[in-house]
């Protein structure tokens, strides 16, 4: 009686070693991403943006009263420009750690970092 | 069909049902977020029962936009609008009573620092607004005038204004109200641990992944910095800074704490920082020693068991109460 594995073909252990591989890299790349690695933009009710801390770029968020300019950088992501009148979301700082929130009433734009959460994150939430 | 086929297609099932389950959000968390009162209101409500979260962070929300209805100065049908127009005072409901109350105390035991009658001033400044400015000396004294704990009194749900101009503002202590009534909903919907942040006014229920809440508290000039951080269970979290809404003329800034005495921002402070078992008390708190400043307000501190502050002068220099030691947690 041949044994079960003798039955495998040259292509078979192939495709096996290929899953195997990409599974355990796609379970590293995620177990490995960074705390606070994904920015959703809402208007309170539904997303309208989303985005990884790790693509830096500019852009522009129409809200009722115009565009809010959100800038992701090395520092993470701040609000660079605003339609609103006191402009106090530009002064806000940077969101970069889960659970950081920027915000825009006026022009109801809520910027939130998403990510898992770390036992030993510096801080859960910031008193600002 | 040769064995190893199924084989094959069996793993690829299992690794990409690995990977679905590995990719998932945490289930016992809800997280959302809502505009409303003039800010965003978060909660963070943890348990073992998604479905059971999610409807008491809907009920919680849900009585923090009743309590909004009853207590902002932005809604004509609210208790507070209809108060600053009404000649005499009027009755009003049971929350709306409390929170007023709560704000006279503070107010009498701070002489006045804390003040719920300063509507009119705020107005005159028109910070909100698109071109805040600097009024004349001769407006703000003419505002001022029948201001204070004492032209607003409360009997029972019955408020009396001594003044038929004075206009009430709750904005230092109706969001702290309406996150405890949150929190008390989320404990009555069984939730034992959670958090809710109305635009830095905070209540940390319970604990975070089997340890205290940690609570980064903003450096006031520093806007990427966290000055210090805190541990807390079941406390509220408020800080007051001149940072949060200002305007700066001929180089000055001028933010939204003011001085009911001057009328014009309070000078004393950069921020302050109160943990309090209570988020209106905080907020009230918070306020007050903002405008007293920091000696007479960590004198005013001591009258209230259970609630601690840390003060940034407008020096610069740290000021903390006797027990903020035991909340921060060393770097």
């Amino acid at each position: 009686m041949k044994l079960p594995w003798s039955y495998m073909t040259v292509g078979d252990w192939l495709v096996i070693t290929v899953l195997i591989v990409f599974a355990v890299a796609g379970m590293a790349w995620v177990a490995g991403a960074p705390v606070g690695s994904r920015l959703v933009v809402s208007d309170g009710d539904r997303i309208c943006f989303t985005a990884t801390l790790d693509q830096h770029r500019t852009v522009e968020l129409e809200g009722p009263l115009g565009r809010t300019r959100l800038v992701i950088d090395n520092q993470g992501a701040r609000i660079t420009g605003s339609p609103c009148p006191r402009k106090s979301c530009m002064t806000m700082g940077p969101a970069r750690q889960t659970g950081d929130l920027l915000a825009c009433v006026p022009n109801r734009i809520l910027v939130r970092i998403d990510g898992e959460r770390k036992k030993d994150s510096p801080y859960d939430l910031l008193s600002r | 069909m040769p064995w190893n086929r199924p084989l094959i297609l069996g793993l690829l099932i299992a690794l990409l049902a690995l990977t679905w389950w590995r990719l998932q959000p945490q289930a016992d968390e809800v997280r959302r977020s809502q505009f409303m009162m003039g800010t965003v209101v978060e909660i963070l409500a943890q348990g073992e029962d998604p479905s059971a979260l999610d409807e008491a962070v809907t009920a919680a929300f849900a009585e923090m936009a009743r309590l909004d209805r009853l207590l902002s100065s932005h809604r004509q049908e609210s208790d507070i609008s209809r108060l600053s127009l009404s000649e005499t005072g009027l009755t009003v409901a049971t929350e709306t009573a409390e929170v007023i109350a709560l704000g006279l105390q503070v107010a009498r035991r701070s002489a006045g620092a804390f003040d719920l009658t300063l509507g009119r001033l705020k107005t005159l400044w028109a910070l909100d607004s698109d071109s805040p400015q600097v009024p004349s000396l001769a407006a703000i004294t003419a505002t001022l005038d029948d201001l204070g704990p004492e032209a607003l009194m409360l009997s029972g749900r019955m408020v009396r204004k001594a003044n038929p101009a004075l206009q009430v503002d709750l904005g230092g202590i109706a969001k702290g109200y309406a996150v405890d009534r949150g929190i008390a909903v989320l404990k009555e919907h069984g939730v034992t641990a959670a958090a809710i942040n109305a635009g830095g006014d905070m209540y940390l229920l319970g604990q975070r992944l089997e340890r205290p809440w940690r609570i980064g508290i903003q450096h006031p000039r520093q806007p990427n910095a966290v000055l210090v951080t805190v541990q807390v269970s079941d406390r509220a979290v408020v800080t007051s800074g001149d940072y949060e809404r200002f305007f700066e003329q001929n180089g000055k800034r001028y933010h939204h704490l003011f001085d009911p005495k001057s009328g014009f921002p309070a000078q004393g402070c950069r921020s302050v920082t109160i943990v309090a078992e209570s988020v209106a008390l905080a907020d009230a708190l918070a306020t007050a020693v903002f405008v007293l400043g920091p000696l007479s307000g960590l004198e005013m501190l001591k009258g209230y068991s259970g609630a601690e502050g840390m003060i940034v002068a407008a020096d610069g220099r740290l000021y903390a109460s006797d027990g903020w030691a035991a909340y921060q947690v060393e770097p």
